[in-house]
């Protein structure tokens, strides 16, 4: 770090970062009093209302953050790993809040999710703050189409992956009984194959954002670069997947897994591939 | 041919050309010059046939507009980006200071075989261009200065860079960080006629301290130049580069024989003298050529649209879950007293 600089952004990004980690207590809390009849059934809404509010709460912390951090260094969170990382517990934060708000079927995947979270949370404290420099490729509008929608992409497939960890969850015989209070396990498939739709629309729109900022930012639109090549391959995985399930009598359980690997691909592509390479897109900056 | 239409379009033909395509991908990445173009085209090929076979036999698609839409937008997609490589062109240029453009001066020209864009028909002008730069020797905006013909009989200026290409008869000029100087030379041989070019050196400030190049003159001895800039470059703190204001020294050697030359400088070599004309810029740009960009763009956007709408229309007649109904039958239960008061 820096000894002259000030990162002002930090008490906000620990004080939101905080506030997820209490969420996520609160939400393991409330899956496991569930577990306890109609008193506890009752608990769990109770503690759902709390685990809303913290959430909320994280978004709203880490939205005061990236704001200062941009006042601070005069540009987006769009260039370093840190600064990736936060911007996407935000927005991956305030989907989540939303969804977990309009369905609240979904609410005991919080157990799920929130570690994912908290897990970036913990990436981010190991990773020194440093400003970023701002690329002139950067300045094309296109290029907060391509990060808006990947930024819904990569929520929706976090929404599907937590639905299938509970399926995943619900398949050990000690841990199903914490999610008893939820739908079968079809209608948690059936949810979260919707939630991957989702990801695969947001992902065409991403690429194709992409496609176009690359075209005129590098004079080229497709370059098969590490980011391109592996984006690609995510559109294509969930595409498989989705006619994989028209073709076979894919088992639940294997469904569930299908969609916890695209989510791990998703979340590489956007966390490994791009720092394996030299920058966002290797070579280009 | 029921039975082979129905194979074609089936999903396990799907999944046979999205499997080969991920190969395919997976072997391109980072490499796509240097790897097979068929690893891609056998399974583009195989998903084309697929997808036109389902969307003329299959009824779940072609009885779904919005699907409909999306599956006949993905062979859109795959029939213009195979009509792109075709007619496709990539080449890159070096354009000195007040140089009008020339196709014989294109480099590393990459074209495909139906490429019929009109190319002769480009005129433009280079003007001065100036690069800024971060402290740490970052690289930020470039504006390259350009005249265009006005079609008027006059000239327009225009001021291009990064992602604001030049784009004249579908080609696109894009400004790229290779940029340098270049010394206007003027080679008086013995009773002929004088030819004045320049020479370019090396990438600037990339080879801040390698401004060096080579030329040999008809019938003389290889000339060896250094080009001894004074930019104002100073590394540690945020500056532009702007040719306009530089100041080169010219060393030129030939063999043993060395001298420094300033502009308008002229020295005396074995078959003639050089003149050191002036200090000039060159900035080298990415031509790209590709006439499908637009009706690309177009019937993706359309594609996802369709995609959109139609599961926009499935998830209306089918909603989403809103609470589980177990928990909220405890919770019924619980209220009317069947459970512990809170």
């Amino acid at each position: 770090m820096n000894g002259e600089e000030v990162f002002t952004e930090l008490p906000w990004f620990y004080t939101g970062l905080a506030a997820y980690m209490l969420a996520t207590l609160l939400a393991v809390y409330g899956v496991v009093r569930a577990r306890s009849g109609p008193a506890g059934a009752a608990v769990t809404r109770t503690y759902e209302s709390a685990v809303l509010l913290l959430i909320t709460a994280g978004v709203l912390l880490l939205t005061i953050s990236l704001a200062v951090r941009w006042l601070r260094i005069g540009h987006g969170p769009f260039v370093n790993l840190f600064e990736l990382l936060i911007s996407q517990l935000f927005s991956l934060g305030l989907v989540y809040a939303i969804a977990y708000w309009r369905l609240p079927v979904i609410r005991p995947t919080a157990v799920v999710v929130m570690p994912v979270l908290l897990l970036m949370g913990a990436w981010v404290l190991m990773i020194e703050p440093v400003d970023s420099a701002y690329p002139p490729t950067y300045y094309n509008k296109w290029l907060w189409a391509h990060v808006g929608f990947g930024k819904f992409f990569l929520a929706f497939c976090l929404v599907g992956a937590g639905l299938a960890g509970i399926i995943l969850m619900r398949g050990i015989q000690r841990l199903a009984p914490f999610f008893r209070s939820l739908p079968p396990d079809k209608v948690l498939d059936h949810l979260a194959w919707r939630f991957m739709i989702l990801a695969l629309i947001f992902d065409s729109l991403m690429l194709i954002a992409g496609a176009v900022w690359a075209q005129d930012a590098w004079g080229r639109y497709w370059a098969w670069d590490a980011l391109e090549t592996s984006s690609f391959l995510n559109w294509l995985f969930i595409g498989a997947a989705l006619h994989a399930r028209l073709t076979y009598r894919i088992p639940i359980r294997v469904g569930a897994l299908a969609i916890i690997g695209i989510f791990v691909f998703a979340f590489f592509t956007y966390f490994g591939t791009p720092f394996v390479s030299e920058a966002a897109h290797k070579g280009v900056i | 041919m029921r039975k082979c239409l129905r194979f074609l379009a089936s999903t396990k033909f799907t999944l046979l050309g999205m499997g080969l395509l991920a190969v395919g991908a997976a072997l391109s990445y980072d490499n796509p010059v240097d790897t097979p173009v068929w690893v891609l085209v056998v399974p583009m090929a195989i998903l084309a046939v697929n997808l036109l076979a389902a969307i003329v036999s299959n009824a779940r698609i072609n009885r779904r507009g919005g699907l409909l839409v999306f599956h006949i937008s993905l062979l859109g997609i795959v029939i213009l980006a195979a009509i792109g490589r075709l007619t496709h062109m990539v080449a890159h240029i070096e354009m000195v200071d007040g140089d009008t453009f020339a196709i014989e001066e294109l480099q590393n020209v990459r074209r495909g075989p139906w490429h019929s864009g009109e190319l002769e028909k480009v005129i433009f002008i280079q003007g001065p261009y100036t690069v800024d730069y971060a402290p740490g020797m970052v690289r930020g905006p470039t504006r390259s200065q350009v005249l265009v013909p006005d079609g008027q009989g006059g000239w327009e200026r225009r001021v291009v860079g990064d992602d604001k290409p030049l784009i004249l008869e579908g080609y696109r000029f894009y400004t790229t960080f290779n940029k340098g100087f270049a010394a206007v030379l003027t080679w008086m041989p013995d009773g002929a006629m004088p030819v004045t070019g320049t020479v370019h050196m090396p990438s600037y400030p990339l080879f801040d301290f390698r401004q060096t190049n080579r030329w040999t003159p008809p019938d003389g001895d290889e000339i060896r130049f250094w080009l001894q800039l004074e930019t104002g470059l100073t590394p540690d703190e945020a500056w532009t580069l702007d040719p306009r204001q530089a100041e080169g020294t010219l060393v030129v050697k030939v063999g043993e024989h060395r001298v420094e030359l300033a502009p308008g400088e002229a020295v005396r070599l074995p078959g003639g003298a050089l003149r050191y004309e002036r200090l000039s810029s060159w900035m080298g740009y990415k031509l790209f050529y590709d006439p499908t960009l637009q009706w690309l763009f177009i019937v993706a956007v359309v594609g996802v649209l369709g995609l959109s709408a139609h599961f926009w229309n499935k998830y209306a007649t089918h909603p989403w879950p809103q609470a589980s109904s177990a928990l909220d039958k405890e919770l019924e239960v619980a209220n009317a007293g069947g459970g512990k008061s809170l």
